[in-house]
C-alpha cells in the first residue's frame, strides 16, 4: 500500500500538506457560520493559538447545517452568505477553509470557494453527493458514517476515484453503539489507512450523544482529551475539532463544541504525541505485526 | 511418440470464458462468486491489457481466513488481488504437455494459467481435462 499526500489550499493561502510523514494538521472552527463577525473573531483566536503551537491548520465552519434534529434549529447563513464569509476568512487570514455541503447542487459553489470540501457523515455513501464532491476537483474530507464500518468506506473512496478525484481524507466521527450513543473504534484508522489516503479524527462529533436531548444532541466533552491522545497514537494525520468561544450559546452543536480556552492545551498534547509517534516508528520500525 | 507428446496445451486448456478471470478492481466477493460459477478453485486476475497480474486460489482463501481473522464483510470489500499470489506460476502455450505436468507436480498444483507469446492470458490448464485427454 502506498501512502498518499494531500495538499489543501489554492492561490495564496498557506497550503497544508497532510499524510505520509507530514506534521499533524488541525481543522477547526465553529460548527456553523453564525455571523461574519463571529467567524472573524474565532478565526483570529484559532490562528493565534495555531501559530503559537506551530500546527498547520484549516478553518472549518459550515454555511448550512442540513442535519439538525429540529426544524427550528439554526441552519446557518446559507450557501451564498456563508461562502462569502468563508471567502473573506481565507483572504484575510491566508488560511484554507472547509465547509460541508448537503445537496449536490451546492457543490460547485462550495468548491469555488473552499480549499477542502466536506462530505457529511450521513451522506457518505450517496453517489450523487460523492460525484458532486469529486467534480469540484478540490480535496475531499470524507466523514465515515456513524452506521458504516471502516472497511466499507473503501466503496465510497472507489466511487470518488471513479469520478476522477484522488485527493481524499477519511475521517472518523464515531460509530453508533446502540441508540443515542457513539463510540470510537481506534482500529478504524489503520483500516481506513489501507486505502492509502490520510486519516482524520473528528473529536468533537465523536463525543456526541446523537439526539439524546429530545430534539438536539448531547455530548460528553470530558472525553475529548483522552480520545484525541488515543487517536493520534493510532496514526491520524489530521485532527478535527469544532471550537467556540461560548459553547452554551453556540447556535449549532452547543453540547459538543470545545471551549476555545481548552484548545491550545489539547493541540500541544496532540502535536507532541504525533511527533513522538513518528520518532518511535523511526527508531523501532514501522508497525509490522501483520498476519500473512 | 507418447500420448503426452501428441496433446498440445491449447487442445486441453480451458479457453477464456470457461474459467474465472477478474480485473484488478474486482473485489473479494466477486472472486468467490466467479470461482463458484465455474466450479474451479482458482481465478486469474488480469490488467486492462489482459496481462496476468495474479491468481487467487481456494488455498489462498483458506489460509487468509485462518490467519487474518478479520470480519468477513471486511474481506469481501477488499480487492481480490490483495489476497492473491502476484507473480504466479504459469505456462506458455507452446510448452509441451509433459513439461506442464512436471511443473504441476513440482509445485503441487493442478491449475496453471496459460500465456501466449505476448504474455497475455489465453487459457487455464486444469488437471482434469488433461487426465481425461490422456486416458482417451
Amino acid at each position: 500500500m502506498s501512502l498518499k499526500e494531500v495538499t489543501i489550499g489554492y492561490d495564496n493561502v498557506t497550503k497544508v500538506k497532510v499524510g505520509r510523514k507530514n506534521p499533524l494538521a488541525f481543522i477547526g472552527g465553529p460548527c456553523a457560520i453564525e455571523s461574519k463577525d463571529h467567524c472573524f473573531m474565532m478565526a483570529d483566536k484559532i490562528s493565534e493559538i495555531c501559530n503559537r503551537v506551530k500546527i498547520p491548520w484549516i478553518f472549518k465552519s459550515c454555511y448550512d447545517k442540513d442535519c439538525r434534529s429540529s426544524p427550528d434549529s439554526f441552519h446557518g447563513l446559507g450557501v451564498e452568505g456563508g461562502l462569502d464569509v468563508l471567502s473573506q476568512i481565507r483572504k484575510n487570514f491566508k488560511v484554507p477553509v472547509v465547509s460541508d455541503f448537503s445537496d449536490p447542487s451546492w457543490a460547485p459553489a462550495t468548491g469555488e470557494v473552499c480549499d477542502l470540501v466536506q462530505v457529511p457523515a450521513y451522506l457518505c455513501r450517496q453517489t450523487s453527493i460523492l460525484r458532486a464532491a469529486a467534480e469540484t476537483k478540490r480535496p475531499i474530507l470524507l466523514k465515515k458514517g456513524q452506521f458504516m464500518s471502516p472497511w466499507n468506506m473503501k466503496n465510497s473512496v472507489r466511487k470518488i476515484e471513479a469520478f476522477g478525484n484522488d485527493n481524499i481524507i477519511l475521517a472518523d466521527r464515531g460509530t453508533f453503539f446502540g441508540y443515542n450513543m457513539l463510540v470510537n473504534d481506534m482500529r478504524c484508522f489503520p483500516i481506513m489507512l489501507e486505502t492509502g489516503y490520510p486519516v482524520c479524527y473528528d473529536a468533537t462529533h465523536s463525543i456526541q450523544l446523537p439526539t439524546s436531548m429530545g430534539n438536539i444532541s448531547g455530548g460528553q466533552r470530558e472525553f475529548i482529551p483522552h480520545l484525541v491522545r488515543a487517536a493520534v497514537a493510532c496514526g491520524i494525520n489530521v485532527l478535527f475539532m469544532e471550537v467556540h468561544n461560548d459553547p452554551p450559546n453556540a447556535l449549532s452543536d452547543a453540547n459538543t463544541v470545545l471551549d476555545i480556552k481548552f484548545l491550545e492545551n489539547i493541540l500541544v498534547q496532540a502535536k507532541i504525541m504525533h511527533e513522538t509517534r513518528q520518532e518511535i516508528l523511526e527508531k523501532y520500525g514501522e508497525d509490522n505485526v501483520h498476519p500473512e | 511418440m507418447s500420448t503426452q507428446n501428441r496433446i498440445s496445451i491449447k487442445e486441453v486448456m480451458l479457453p477464456l470464458g470457461k474459467f474465472p478471470v477478474l480485473s484488478e478492481k474486482s473485489i473479494f466477493t466477486e472472486a468467490l462468486e466467479e470461482m463458484c460459477n465455474f466450479k474451479l478453485g482458482i481465478a486469474c486476475i488480469v490488467n486492462q491489457t489482459g496481462t496476468l497480474e495474479a491468481v487467487i486460489t481456494d488455498g489462498d482463501i483458506r489460509r487468509k481466513i485462518l490467519n487474518v481473522q478479520k470480519p468477513m464483510p471486511a474481506f469481501f470489500v477488499d480487492f481480490a488481488i490483495d489476497h492473491g499470489i502476484k507473480n504466479p506460476h504459469f505456462i506458455n502455450e507452446n510448452m509441451e504437455i509433459n513439461q506442464a505436468l512436471n511443473l504441476m507436480e513440482e509445485y503441487e498444483i493442478w491449475d496453471m494459467p496459460v500465456l501466449n507469446e505476448e504474455e497475455k492470458l489465453i487459457g487455464l490448464l486444469h488437471l482434469h481435462p488433461v487426465v481425461k485427454a490422456l486416458l482417451r
